[in-house]
């Protein structure tokens, strides 16, 4: 083996810090760049130069750097991941009441009758377990495959997310009527930051839709095609994935099961509660949109 | 929104395209000239830098050539890469004048 191919196969061995992405595209301009600063006759890497490529690469691992066009994408994965987060406490709440649910309930001045107290039954316990499991996963499922770029779950999220609307009423009913868990200790806070995780992931993607025509003209063909092609269809299902996630999860939470034993006429009891919330809700998801667009025009 | 000053290699790199594009290695040499021979930039700093500067879009790829054997790919700015470009060597100048001009002041150091 020559020296130039030992010196070669060194820098190879070393571009192996970087990236999968970065070496699949730049790997072999990266290494005639390389080959071309070694000074003659060289065998191995120096030392600097060594050490200067393992940083360049531990630091694109740290820190990757996402595309202008991908970023509303990345913030609805961050929506995604603060749901399971939400999704996630609220099965760790109920598996902590559940042991002694009458004295739970006491603790919080309600006592139970007999009739509901046998609604705590084993099935009751591991619905409401399975049906916290079940949003953790999807919002786990979701906030993957929109990172990937999947396209199948734009209509899906969104569709769910609607789903997640309707259900949120279930999270005002006054608690005295509900066989729910968790809500009884925290209200409707968790079903309704959940369902703000799923309306920020969903905000995003109308706003990536405001947003990307305007940035194409100007910006430069071939690049702009180049990660516009790949991140648009990557972003849409990513809030799609948000949006399923929001709505299955508040769908599934304990006041969701409740919500489901009780007759329907139930639900119109909160609605008051719930047009305000959905109101602040609204506003939310328009500054999230504003901020975002801020920062791209910026 | 306020714009974090550019770091130096960034801002020759950008330097460096500025009247065309160029390859890897051609913008390491002309980063050289530029800086009169200071500053001699490292591939795995340059990469760091372009992939930073592909993805905020300040520059892009304007074609690629194969030179014995090995892919060679030629960067150019973007009209973003330009604006940011033209700022921040604004923003460089000024403060260059405002040091000049109070060393003046004080006794003509800076002649």
């Amino acid at each position: 083996m020559t020296d130039q191919a030992k010196l070669e196969r060194a820098y190879r061995r070393l571009l192996a810090w970087y990236p999968r992405r970065f070496r699949h595209e730049n790997g072999q301009e990266m290494l005639a760049v390389l080959m071309a600063c070694a000074a003659g006759g060289r065998r191995r890497p120096g030392l600097a130069q060594a050490a200067d490529v393992i940083r360049g690469g531990l630091w694109m691992r740290l820190f990757p750097s996402v595309p202008r066009s991908a970023r509303t994408v990345r913030a609805a994965v961050r929506f995604m991941y603060a749901g399971a987060a939400v999704s996630t406490v609220n099965l760790i709440v109920l598996l902590a009441v559940i042991a002694d649910i009458k004295a739970y309930h006491a603790v919080l001045g309600y006592r139970l009758t007999a009739a509901q107290a046998s609604q705590f039954n084993t099935l009751a316990i591991t619905v409401g377990i399975v049906s916290d499991l079940v949003p953790i996963g999807l919002w786990l499922w979701m906030a993957g495959a929109n990172g990937r770029g999947r396209n199948w779950a734009r209509g899906l999220s969104t569709a769910l997310f609607g789903v997640a609307t309707l259900d949120l009423t279930g999270a005002f009913e006054t608690p005295v009527f509900r066989v729910s868990f968790v809500p009884m200790l925290f209200g409707p806070t968790l079903p309704v930051l959940t369902w703000l995780a799923g309306a920020g992931a969903v905000g995003l993607l109308w706003c990536l839709h405001r947003v990307l025509p305007s940035a194409g003209p100007g910006a430069d063909a071939a690049s702009t095609a180049e990660a516009t092609g790949a991140d648009l269809p990557r972003a849409a299902p990513a809030v799609t994935v948000t949006a399923i996630g929001g709505a299955l999860a508040a769908l599934a939470s304990p006041a969701a099961i409740a919500n489901s034993v009780q007759p329907l006429a139930a639900r119109t009891h909160g609605s008051g509660g719930v047009s305000v919330i959905i109101l602040a809700a609204v506003v939310v998801v328009l500054l999230i949109g504003r901020v975002v667009i801020g920062r791209r025009r910026g | 929104m306020a714009m974090r000053a550019m770091q130096e290699a960034t801002f020759l790199i950008l330097t460096a395209l500025a009247d065309g594009s160029q390859h890897g290695y051609g913008i390491i040499t002309d980063v050289q000239q530029i800086s009169g021979g200071r500053v001699r930039l490292r591939p795995g700093t340059l990469y760091t830098a372009l992939d930073r500067l592909r993805a905020d879009e300040l520059i892009g790829v304007d074609r690629e050539e194969v030179v014995d054997g090995r892919l060679r790919r030629y960067y150019r700015l973007t009209p973003a890469g330009s604006g940011r470009l033209a700022d921040e060597a604004a923003r460089l100048q000024a403060h260059a004048s405002a040091a000049l001009t109070r060393l003046d002041l004080a006794g003509g150091t800076a002649t």
